[in-house]
């Protein structure tokens, strides 16, 4: 419905904002000095973000939502477990933040070491948290994952923890080709994977809900 | 069976896996000797096989070079019991495959393509594990391909993993750090090379070509520009390993083929080349439907210097065996006889050594040697277990070469017995000045 057509699209304005931050290493002053170095009024400027984090989260959600789109369309990924499912999105995740690391590592160093996720990750956080939800319960349904009372509901903050923790690594990686960060993936989802599976502890817990409940029955049983 | 997803890498990890194994190998002890106090007739066959169970299972979730030591020791099985030896040719194939995200993680890394874009098909689950990697079977263009991909930090992993081996090498062996050492900076040497992809494709390429005109012999083609660093691609060859081989009863005739094409491809490698493909198990053959023998890995090559090769071919090649000074100056060369040793050990390690360059040179005595003959591996193996009783032999002997020599020659003999052929020896002869 704008009168003027935007001259600048959304993704323009993300290239020129991060051209800016990390040829000045800050964020731009204003949004109206932004604008005028980039030949527009203030207005156009808010018909796309609301303000400069706005456009870093969009930053981010654009590279987590390209990351899902990625690996849904292999053709392999109707035939992965939900594990696998896990792994491959962080592959593909950590293969596209390589073409933006300094934004990145700019990124995260500007968000500062806060208790819980940066805001600059809100936006991810949700697309995140859908795609772990939807795997999770893809595991739960195969038989792939225990359902366990209470703790189902917390499978998805650990892959969002996971997400935080692979991060983090990679930042801080300087394997070549960022061979440390791919066995940090791996060992990392596998870890948390295997929490999420059947294990003896479930047997144990039934076992001992059963003794419980049946505790009688030791009396009768001997002779 | 339930994939694995990771390779402990981390040191600690590794160790953490073989101190486990050293539990159960403990354990495995107290078992069967808890059990003797009731059944003195139990014999250690049961305890050797527990272990063997457990350090397998142990070294194949390591993979990578820990694996690759297994292979190893499982060719030696004059110095491995019986039970240890069964449980590690199971380590020459089928080791469990690693998740599907990271291989096409390493697809889209090299080629910037995931496999399903680069071939008309690729089958996720690896068809069989290569120790340091997995093969994948895929299709393109209508061709059949093998797709070998190696786990990614092998390479960084192959030093700490060797030196989480030797103690148990140490146990296994007999033998102490000190020996040991020689030869495993030898060994590394070779493991390192078997990571280098780039390396191995070269050679493949090399060395199938040069040995394309020997008969009954076949090599996959490779393809370079489908291949990296840690992928290699080649044609796939459709046949069995020997084992299903063996089972289909093939005919004498068949069998001396097979046997004809591993006696040539081996020694025109060591005669015409001088470099030879020092992992003869039979993981890395492949037998035809129409009876060639297939080669399918050249990760593991053994380069033969002339101050090697002279010396030791004209021991078992001319009649230099004959003549005792020139056999001892032979055997000072090839550090058989130190320096520092007395004229009383001279003696013994002359005759020692003696014995065995006759034992090793038996087949090519006459035109054509029976392998099956189990007469003559009954002198082999008895030979090996005098030797390791040996307390002269607690100390190692003999060159670094002599490692994969003696493990490409024996692997040879092995397979050649299993396969119970009969061969033609003088095919191809040791350039070493016969006149003597």
């Amino acid at each position: 419905m704008a009168k003027k057509k935007s001259l600048i699209s959304a993704e323009e304005l993300q290239n020129a904002y991060v051209d800016y931050v990390l040829t000045q290493g800050q964020m731009p002053k204003s949004v109206y000095v932004f604008a005028k170095e980039n030949g527009m009024s203030e207005e156009e400027f808010y018909t796309h973000f609301g303000s400069f984090e706005g456009i870093e989260q969009s930053i981010w959600t654009d590279l987590c939502q390209k990351a899902l789109t990625e690996v849904e369309n292999q053709e392999i990924w109707s035939q992965y477990s939900s594990r696998e499912k896990a792994l491959a999105f962080f592959y593909a995740l950590i293969e596209l933040l390589k073409s933006k690391r300094s934004f990145v590592l700019y990124s995260l160093k500007q968000s500062g070491p806060k208790i819980g996720s940066p805001s600059v990750l809100k936006g991810v956080k949700t697309i995140f948290e859908s795609f772990a939800t939807g795997i999770i319960n893809q595991g739960l349904e195969q038989g792939e994952l225990a359902d366990r009372k209470f703790f189902t509901s917390k499978y998805k903050d650990a892959l969002w923890m996971q997400f935080g923790f692979i991060l983090n690594f990679w930042a801080k990686d300087s394997s070549a080709g960022f061979e440390k960060t791919d066995e940090a993936i791996e060992k990392g989802v596998n870890v948390t994977f295997d929490l999420f599976e059947k294990s003896a502890l479930d047997s144990i817990l039934d076992y001992g809900k059963f003794m419980m409940n049946n505790g009688g029955m030791k009396q009768n049983m001997k002779f | 069976m339930k994939e694995q997803d990771s390779i402990p890498t981390s040191k600690t990890q590794r160790s953490a896996k073989f101190v486990k194994t050293g539990f159960k190998v403990g354990g495995n002890y107290i078992k069967h000797y808890s059990k003797k106090l009731f059944n003195p007739e139990l014999s250690k066959d049961e305890l050797n096989l527990d272990n063997a169970t457990d350090i397998y299972t142990s070294l194949s979730e390591l993979k990578g070079s820990a694996l690759k030591v297994a292979q190893m020791l499982s060719m030696d099985k004059n110095i491995l019991p019986k039970a240890y030896v069964d449980q590690f040719s199971l380590s020459q194939y089928n080791a469990p495959p690693l998740s599907g995200p990271l291989i096409v993680r390493t697809f889209t890394k090299y080629f910037g393509k995931t496999p399903s874009q680069i071939f008309d098909e690729f089958n996720i689950k690896s068809t069989n594990a290569a120790s340091i990697g997995q093969v994948h079977q895929a299709v393109l263009n209508g061709k059949k391909l093998a797709v070998k991909i190696q786990y990614p930090g092998v390479g960084d992993s192959i030093s700490s993993d060797l030196k989480m081996v030797k103690p148990f090498a140490f146990r296994l062996l007999g033998m102490s750090q000190k020996e040991l050492e020689v030869y495993m900076s030898e060994v590394e040497d070779r493991l390192l090379e078997e990571t280098d992809y780039d390396l191995e494709i070269k050679r493949s390429i090399e060395f199938s070509e040069a040995c394309k005109n020997i008969p009954n012999l076949v090599f996959p083609t490779y393809f370079p520009d489908l291949s990296s660093k840690r992928i290699i691609t080649m044609e796939w060859l459709d046949g069995m390993h020997m084992k299903e081989f063996l089972k289909t009863n093939p005919t004498q005739e068949i069998r001396n083929q097979v046997g004809q094409a591993l006696w040539d491809f081996y020694n025109f490698q060591q005669h015409e080349l001088r470099a030879v493909h020092a992992d003869p198990h039979p993981g890395n053959f492949l037998i035809t439907p129409d009876g060639k023998l297939g080669v399918i890995d050249f990760g593991c090559i053994k380069e033969m210097p002339s101050d090697f090769y002279n010396p030791f071919f004209s021991l078992t090649s001319t009649d230099m065996l004959q003549d005792k000074a020139k056999t001892i100056v032979a055997f000072r060369e090839l550090e058989m006889i130190r320096a520092d040793d007395n004229a009383s050990q001279i003696e013994f390690f002359y005759q020692v050594y003696k014995e065995m360059i006759e034992l090793f040179a038996q087949p090519y005595m006459s035109k054509t040697f029976n392998f099956s003959e189990k007469g003559y591996f009954d002198k082999l193996y008895n030979y090996g277990e005098r030797i390791a009783k040996m307390p002269e032999f607690k100390q190692a002997r003999g060159v670094k070469h002599f490692i994969y020599v003696n493990r490409t020659n024996f692997g040879l003999y092995n397979m050649l017995n299993e396969l119970g052929a009969t061969v033609k020896t003088d095919t191809w002869k040791p350039h070493v000045n016969l006149a003597s």
